[in-house]
């Protein structure tokens, strides 16, 4: 298959491990004053040599053109070094749509940058994705994601532990009904600055979210020492849990040290609050975030018909229908679900239904 | 005989018995217990341990009944049954098919080629195929078999190829399989006969199951078995039930029952070894078929789907079901390859064979009118479609040749032959081509086109043979295509609206049905304009429907036209006309719109990138959307407005109708609509059909040299944008606002519930159910429903403001009154199965194992599965689930062999199987093999075998291996004998659990059984990890004490450095490790070892060396071979074949020769013992000096002694007075034994009166110190109650 472009690169290559189809993408930013890929993007490749076996990685000398054969999912014990451009989240995401479908169980260090503004942060997927996952059949006691040290946004030095089991099938799911929330928690993280901004943004997210539901949590995590990284900074995790155990999650980080205006706590704890809103608002079974994830999950369970409820779809979600469609033949039905005159649960739904590819885990040994 | 009277019942009156049944009878049925009760004991606990048995084995023999739950994915109207008739040649496979078709559906089917589809019953359909005696065609249908009728001759007993193929089934999963024994009558004998076929039962039990089905077919009867026989076969098989297959239910399937060649004419003019583009037609099995994606073709190879589409059923099982049986009409029959089925549908044509009589007469005067108003037609296309169309006009012999073309032709094309078919009792068409010279076809001088040589070959390949053999030419007559497209373009052009409506009324009237067909009718009017692809033979369109539908221009080809724009480059009437009623629609749709205001912003593309054509699409669609939207809000209402409508169209006759359809149709677009495009979906997913056009406008060029450099800043910015999965937070949310957080009030659990999950709800419901109660305590009378349901509303007023839909209804109540009637129904509906639910929860709990929630689970999603997509139109619903089993389809395949269709023989199965994602590479698989136990070699290392693993049969070359305990994979040069071993292939990447089978050649018959191994599917990886040992030999070359040098082993300081700490040994055990390398000699070493080495010693290293698995993936091709050559394919040889057809023997070492034994007999010395040690040497040890003694010489004899007759005397009477005694002595023993014996029993007699009296005085002492024991303790007691 061929691609033009850097958009969506992650998406292409996991798909293309995923369905054994090599991908070629040309033109990656040719146009630019600085053109080929980026280290970021090198560094994913690398972390995906590392979790396959024979594959065929081929880039061209100014870095504007990949060809990519997949091999087998391998697994094991993998030890990466993120690049700081981006945080351990891009990586991460990625990571955990290959992670059920290793011969082996996964047991990943990525080390680098835990928490920027840009990507989803590895506490926001811990909180949501985890329990996604869950969902689908990948449950027991090694799915989990374990912050070890906090890096925060130039510096990095953050370190995290993800681990994953093997399935050789995903079940289908029918999430329709998000249900109410019942409770709300999270984290406000503090490095290299005063243990105190983190009571600082809880106090003023709760000052939100109290008008809506007593029950509120928020941890507050101070690392020090050899566990802070490298750089300073502070950030606030929220997620929602409603009566079927929908995860809606939002985040914000400080932003980095020298880099645009630095943010008070108590700004940070109500963008975070409102945007855990937002999310409400758009509300589903799976946060924006996450779509993808689900989607993937679903056109790879058995030949089964799944359903799920999603707020409205992210564009990088519409990109991963696209490339679901071109790798796998798997169109989903969109169907909308305006909400009702006197309902207050926030804007429209989106209500999606595939049929599984009859997808199996060809890595996995049997024995 | 005389019958013996009975001795009869005498009831008892008297007894235990007779009160028994007395009391029964006094006290009726509460008597009548059960036996627990009536008999305890018997039920009692008398073992733990037994019991703990028997509970176990009930336990264990429950468990066994349990299958692990599988989602049933069975579709509803399930494609045909394959039913595979395999047997040795000459068995009566054909009989047996031609007699179940008839038994079936009362047709007669002289030649059976190709599978043959029947009407079965009223829910089943079967396929027959015919299983020739080729490996090949075994593995394929063994693959794709549901049942096998497997035929046996009963006079000759089992033959290798049963055996065979009940072995090929067993890997591919097992499908069904009934023996049926034939050649029954050729056994005269009775008894014989029924020996033989309980022989034969037995040995088929041990291959199949116990009480495995076998049926007899005793004999024939004027070559046809006998019609009870068959009848009962037939029923046994329209019951049979098939259980699903792994490999089946997870790839997608089509055994093709017809196949046409689509190429290009003029591309295979050019050059007849062009790849062809092939389609492929038969009934979708197992799962669900994607468009575009890749099949293996078995005998032919990997191939990506071109096309698919889905065609009317052309052996459809009645439509309704009806309590009588099947009538004549409603027993199908097709079977193309076959040549009958005279209907033939295609994706845009039609075709009937005709008699060949009716085409004479048709010839004439049809023909040439329909081929011009066609090129016509054709010609309004743009020039390569002109091209085209002309091509077309020129094979069909209607528009004049260019001489030189003319004689190219003469030259290459293939010419017509005709020949009667005596069976079919019709003409038939023979190709023979000029270049079939060499195939044995004599050329004639007739022209005719290749392409519908080719299309035609499906049917003609079978007359081929005999016709060759025959050769008799029969007198040519044409076939050629019915254009009724004539009249059509004088009813497209007219656009006149009134017109219209008629045409739609008359639609209307038609029941579903008419409207497929109409669909394809207008498809094919479609593909005609287009100047539709020339090859078709006879292609026939119903012009009297024609008129009919012609016009009335059916939403749904507007609405494709809508998606597929691109349609409208071939500019017709039609779709002007199309174009007018979207304008009509847009400007309904656009004011609409425009009301509505901004998009709800649901979906957030960054950017536009889609063109402004989309755009307008795009539009367009809004406005329809909405503009149904608001139909919908008011549709009970419209409905009625509808009828009163009709009526007054009635009275107002033509005025007001086209109102009435304005209606009608925008409530129908309305739905339709609904069901194939959401807005949503087209932001999505774009217009499918779109982006090939769209990509190729990318490429416009100027002048062929320079191309136009348009701003593309929007796509570029598109392309390379961050790659973020963040959604941003819409902008317009203003989170500080009280509305905003209103709006999501409701999303917690401390905002408002569903009606029907509201706490308050929850609990008037409880209320209901548990209803009215006095409280005892206040006296109060608690009433259900008043009270409580005013604080409920109460409470909810508080917390939201108070809105309340009970109240709502309640008012609403006494307007609609039907309505609230049917609400109260539908509520106490609810009601009452929410009380089952709670009572099923509470009830069930219990026993609710794991296993039957599992059950349900699968079961609910098997409900959910077919639910899904059950009411939307095979069009869309194709788009999303993918082509579902059960579908007829249509499969293009581009870029096929030239061979496939030129050596095409319907005898052979053509199937297409679907593989799955990542299944058309090709890696490493491990696998678990062993050798099959009838095959009578084992199997060596590198020998190239040809495999049949999921649909594919291929060459590779196998590694074996065996898993040492360390987990270490040591190769083996040969396959163990009877047992299991590894094997590693390159190969194509097939699933884990996978079974397989290995034969090594496919080409005749060699070995007497031809399955040489068989296994299963492991692991896939890309690369290996088989090693093989490799011991490395050095001598020493400087001994010190416990240290050596060592040289040999290595050549170079490197190797050595490599191998430091290494352990190594000597042959006589001493073992050792290597230290260091030498400089001199290079590869010498100093090692270490536990003992001192001698120079003899040889040193060794045991090493492991990595084996490279040879890349050898060759697909068997064997249909690719010429007809009645196809079971020769032979791939690559084995290195003792090449030998042994090269003549070549190996010179062995002679090292390894083997030589007699001769072993020299070897001569000890003595021992030598010194004297004082022989002292002092107890004597057992001392060495014997002495010298055995050896027979006395003669001389050393003693005489011997010759007697007197004196002495001889006095001996003889020694001799008597002897025996007197001995006489005596013995008589005196027997007396005194005697005496003994009597002795002894007087005294046992004595004894044993002397122990009874011993007994009865112990007894009675015993007794009385018994009774003064009581006494004593009596008076104890006594005593101790007179204290108390």
């Amino acid at each position: 298959m061929e691609f033009e472009g850097c958009n969506c690169f992650r998406q292409r290559l996991v798909l293309s491990t995923l369905s054994g189809k090599r991908v070629k993408i040309r033109n990656i930013r040719s146009k630019d004053d600085n053109p080929g890929m980026r280290d970021f993007e090198a560094c994913f490749i690398r972390l995906l040599d590392k979790v396959t076996n024979g594959t065929r990685i081929e880039i061209n000398q100014t870095g504007t053109m990949l060809f990519y054969q997949p091999g087998l999912l391998y697994g094991g014990s993998v030890e990466h070094e993120c690049h700081v451009q981006r945080s351990i989240g891009y990586y991460l995401e990625a990571l955990l749509m290959l992670a059920p479908f290793m011969k082996t169980p996964l047991r990943a260090v990525l080390k680098g940058v835990t928490n920027d503004p840009t990507d989803p942060s590895v506490d926001y997927l811990k909180l949501t994705a985890i329990p996604l996952m869950k969902k689908f059949g990948i449950d027991g006691n090694s799915l989990e994601i374990k912050v070890l040290k906090r890096g925060m946004a130039p510096g990095g030095g953050g370190e995290v532990l993800v681990t994953c089991p093997v399935r050789r099938l995903m079940n289908p799911i029918q999430l329709t009904e998000p249900g109410k929330i019942k409770r709300i928690r999270g984290t406000a993280f503090s490095v290299r600055v005063s243990p105190q901004m983190a009571n600082r943004i809880v106090d003023s997210a709760r000052s939100i979210l109290n008008k809506f539901i007593p029950d509120i949590y928020i941890y507050t995590d101070h690392m020090k020492g050899a566990n802070s990284g490298k750089s300073p900074g502070f950030g606030l995790t929220l997620v929602a849990e409603t009566l079927n155990g929908t995860f809606l999650g939002a985040e914000v980080v400080s932003t980095p040290q020298g880099q645009g205006n630095p943010l008070l706590p108590e700004d940070l704890g109500k963008n975070c609050a409102k945007l855990l809103l937002e999310e409400i608002y758009r509300g589903g079974c799976v946060d924006s975030t996450n779509q993808s994830l689900a989607l993937l999950y679903m056109t790879l369970g058995q030949q089964d018909v799944s359903k799920t409820l999603l707020g409205p779809l992210s564009p990088y979600t519409i990109e991963f229908l696209r490339h679901i469609r071109d790798f796998f033949q798997i169109m989903f039905k969109i169907e909308q679900q305006t909400p009702g005159e006197d309902e207050q649960k926030g804007g429209e739904k989106i209500l999606l239904t595939c049929v599984g590819a009859g997808y199996s885990n060809i890595s996995k040994t049997i024995k | 005989m005389e019958k013996k009277e009975q001795k009869r019942h005498h009831p008892k009156h008297s007894g235990p018995k007779a009160e028994k049944k007395n009391r029964k009878k006094e006290q009726g049925t509460e008597q009548e217990q059960d036996a627990r009760k009536r008999n305890p004991k018997a039920f009692s606990v008398h073992s733990a341990v037994r019991m703990a048995k028997t509970f176990h084995r009930t336990q264990d023999i429950k468990m066994k009944k349990h299958h692990i739950p599988l989602v049933d994915r069975t579709p509803l109207e399930p494609p045909p049954v394959v039913v595979v008739v395999m047997g040795p040649p000459k068995v009566g496979k054909s009989t047996l098919i031609r007699c179940l078709i008839k038994n079936y559906t009362q047709q007669k089917l002289s030649d059976i080629c190709g599978p043959v589809t029947i009407v079965s019953g009223k829910k089943r359909r079967l396929t027959l195929i015919e299983c020739n005696n080729d490996i090949n065609s075994m593995i394929d249908l063994a693959k794709i078999a549901d049942l096998v009728l497997m035929l046996i001759d009963a006079s000759f007993g089992f033959e290798m190829e049963t055996f065979e193929f009940l072995n090929i089934c067993q890997v591919h999963g097992f499908p069904r399989v009934m023996g049926v024994l034939t050649h029954l009558d050729s056994l005269k004998n009775n008894k014989k006969l029924k020996k033989t076929k309980k022989r034969l039962k037995h040995r088929f039990w041990t291959e199949v199951y116990q009480g495995a089905k076998l049926f007899y077919l005793s004999g024939m009867v004027y070559g046809e078995y006998q019609k009870q026989e068959v009848k009962n076969l037939g029923r046994f098989i329209s019951v049979m039930k098939f259980r699903p297959l792994v490999w089946r239910t997870s790839h997608p399937y089509v055994v093709a029952d017809r196949m046409e060649d689509l190429t290009d004419p003029e591309t295979i003019r050019l050059d007849p070894k062009c790849d062809r583009t092939v389609s492929l037609y038969g009934y979708l099995r197992g799962m669900f078929l994607k468009n575009k994606c890749q099949v293996h073709i078995p005998g032919v190879g990997d191939f990506s789907v071109g096309d698919v589409s889905f065609l009317p059923d052309p052996c459809p099982l009645p439509e309704v079901i009806k309590k009588r049986a099947l009538n004549v009409k409603e027993r199908l029959l097709y079977a193309p390859m076959a040549g009958v089925g005279g209907l033939v549908y295609d994706k845009d044509a039609v075709y009937i064979d005709m008699p060949s009589e009716y085409v004479k007469q048709q010839q004439e005067e049809v023909r040439p009118t329909a081929e011009l108003v066609q090129s016509l037609i054709g010609t309004q296309a743009t020039l390569d479609e002109k091209m085209a169309a002309s091509k077309v006009s020129l094979f069909t012999g209607t528009a004049a040749l260019a001489p030189e073309e003319v004689q190219e032709n003469e030259r290459q094309n293939p010419m017509e032959r005709r020949e009667w078919d005596e069976k079919a009792q019709r003409e038939r068409r023979r190709a023979v081509f000029a270049d079939e010279d060499d195939e044995g076809a004599d050329d004639d001088d007739d022209e005719e086109e290749t392409d519908e040589e080719e299309e035609e070959e499906a049917e003609d390949e079978d007359e081929e043979g005999e016709a060759t053999l025959d050769k008799k030419a029969a007198p040519p007559v044409k076939k050629q295509k019915f254009e009724e497209s004539v009249e059509m373009p004088g009813f497209a052009d007219s656009d006149d609206e009134l017109e219209k409506s008629e045409g739609e009324e008359t639609e209307e009237d038609e029941s579903e049905d008419d409207d497929e067909e109409e669909e394809e009718a207008t498809v094919d009017k479609k593909a005609v304009e287009k100047a539709a692809p020339p090859v078709k033979k006879q292609k026939f369109e119903e012009s009297v429907e024609m008129p009919a539908f012609a016009d009335s221009d059916d939403e749904l080809e507007k609405s494709e036209g809508e998606e597929t724009e691109e349609d409208e480059d071939d500019d017709d009437d039609d779709e002007e006309e199309e174009s007018d009623e979207e304008n009509e629609e847009m400007e309904e749709g656009e004011p609409a719109k425009r009301n509505s205001g901004p998009d709800s912003g649901l979906c957030s593309e960054n950017d536009n990138d889609d063109d402004d054509e989309e755009d307008d699409s795009d539009m367009e669609e809004d406005g329809d959307r909405i503009l149904k939207s608001k139909m919908s809000s008011k549709h009970p209402e419209e409905e009625k407005i509808g009828t009163e409508d009709g009526e007054m169209g009635f009275e107002t006759a033509g005025a007001l109708r086209w109102k009435e359809d304005l209606a009608q149709k925008a409530s129908e677009a309305y739905l339709r609509q609904q069901l194939a495009t959401p807005n949503l979906r087209k932001l999505v997913y774009g217009i499918v059909a779109e982006e090939a056009e769209e990509d190729s406008n990318d490429e416009e060029e100027l002048g062929g040299l320079f191309k136009v450099s348009r701003p593309e800043k929007s796509k570029k910015l598109h392309a390379d944008a961050l790659d973020c999965s963040r959604f941003q937070p819409d902008s317009s949310h203003d989170w500080d606002q009280e509305e905003m957080l209103a709006s999501i009030r409701d999303c917690f659990v401390t905002g408002k519930w569903e009606e029907d999950k509201d706490a308050a709800t929850l609990l008037k419901e409880d209320d209901e159910l548990y209803g009215d109660f006095e409280d005892l305590e206040t006296g109060e009378v608690h009433k259900a429903k008043t009270g409580n349901k005013d604080h409920a509303e109460e409470n909810n007023d508080e917390i939201n403001g108070g809105d309340d839909d009970d109240d709502e209804e309640e008012e609403e109540a006494p307007e609609v009154k039907f309505d609230d009637d049917e609400v109260k129904k539908n509520k106490r509906l609810e009601k009452k199965k929410r009380l089952k639910e709670r009572f099923d929860a509470q009830y069930d709990d219990g026993e609710a194992t794991y296993f039957d929630e599992l059950k349900e689970e699968m079961q609910k999603q098997a409900e959910l599965n077919r639910q899904e997509f059950e009411d939307m139109d095979d069009e869309a619903r194709v788009q999303y689930e993918g082509f579902r089993p059960g579908m007829y389809i249509r499969v293009e395949i581009p870029a096929l062999p030239c061979e496939f269709v030129t050596n095409f023989d319907p005898h052979y199965p053509i199937i297409l199987g679907g593989l799955g994602p990542s299944e058309g590479n090709v890696g490493y698989l491990q696998m678990r093999l062993k050798k099959h136990r009838w095959h009578n070699r084992i199997l060596k290392t590198r020998d190239p075998l040809i495999m049949s693993l999921g649909w594919r049969r291929f060459q590779t070359i196998p590694l074996y291996y065996i898993e040492d305990h360390n987990g270490r994979h040591r190769l083996l040069k040969y396959t163990p004998e009877h047992m299991h071993c590894g094997a590693t292939i390159w190969g194509p990447i097939t699933p884990q659990g996978t079974g397989f089978l290995a034969v090594q050649t496919i080409g005749g018959i060699k070995a007497n059984f031809r399955i040489a191994a068989t296994g299963v599917v492991l692991d896939l990886d890309k690369s290996v990890t088989i090693v093989k040992k490799l011991k490395l030999i050095g001598y020493p070359h400087k001994i010190f004490k416990n240290t050596c040098f060592v040289q040999g082993m290595f050549n170079t300081v490197l190797e050595v450095a490599k191998f430091e700490g290494a352990s190594i040994r000597t042959v006589s055990g001493i073992k050792g490790q290597i230290k260091k390398a030498l400089n001199n000699p290079p590869g010498a070493f100093r090692a270490t070892f536990e003992d001192k080495l001698l120079m003899s010693d040889i040193v060794f290293l045991r090493s492991w060396y990595p084996v490279s698995v040879p890349r050898l993936y060759n697909p068997v091709t064997s249909l690719l071979k010429p007809v009645g050559q196809k079971d020769t394919w032979s791939g690559m040889r084995t290195l003792g074949q090449l030998k042994h057809d090269l003549g070549i023997r190996n010179k062995p070492k002679q090292d390894s020769l083997y030589k007699p034994i001769e072993r020299q007999v070897r001569h000890f010395n003595k021992i030598q013992i010194s004297k004082e040690l022989q002292k002092a040497l107890p004597f057992k040890s001392k060495p014997k000096q002495m010298q055995a003694k050896g027979k006395t010489p003669r001389d050393l004899w003693r005489p011997a002694v010759i007697r007197e007759p004196h002495e001889k005397k006095v001996a003889e009477l020694l001799n008597a007075l002897s025996s007197v005694y001995t006489y005596k002595t013995k008589k005196a023993k027997a007396e005194q034994h005697a005496k003994h014996k009597e002795f002894l029993k007087q005294k046992e007699k004595q004894d044993a009166e002397r122990q009874k009296r011993l007994k009865e005085q112990k007894k009675k002492t015993y007794r009385a110190m018994g009774q003064k024991e009581k006494k004593k303790l009596k008076s104890s007691l006594k005593g101790a109650s007179k204290d108390n």
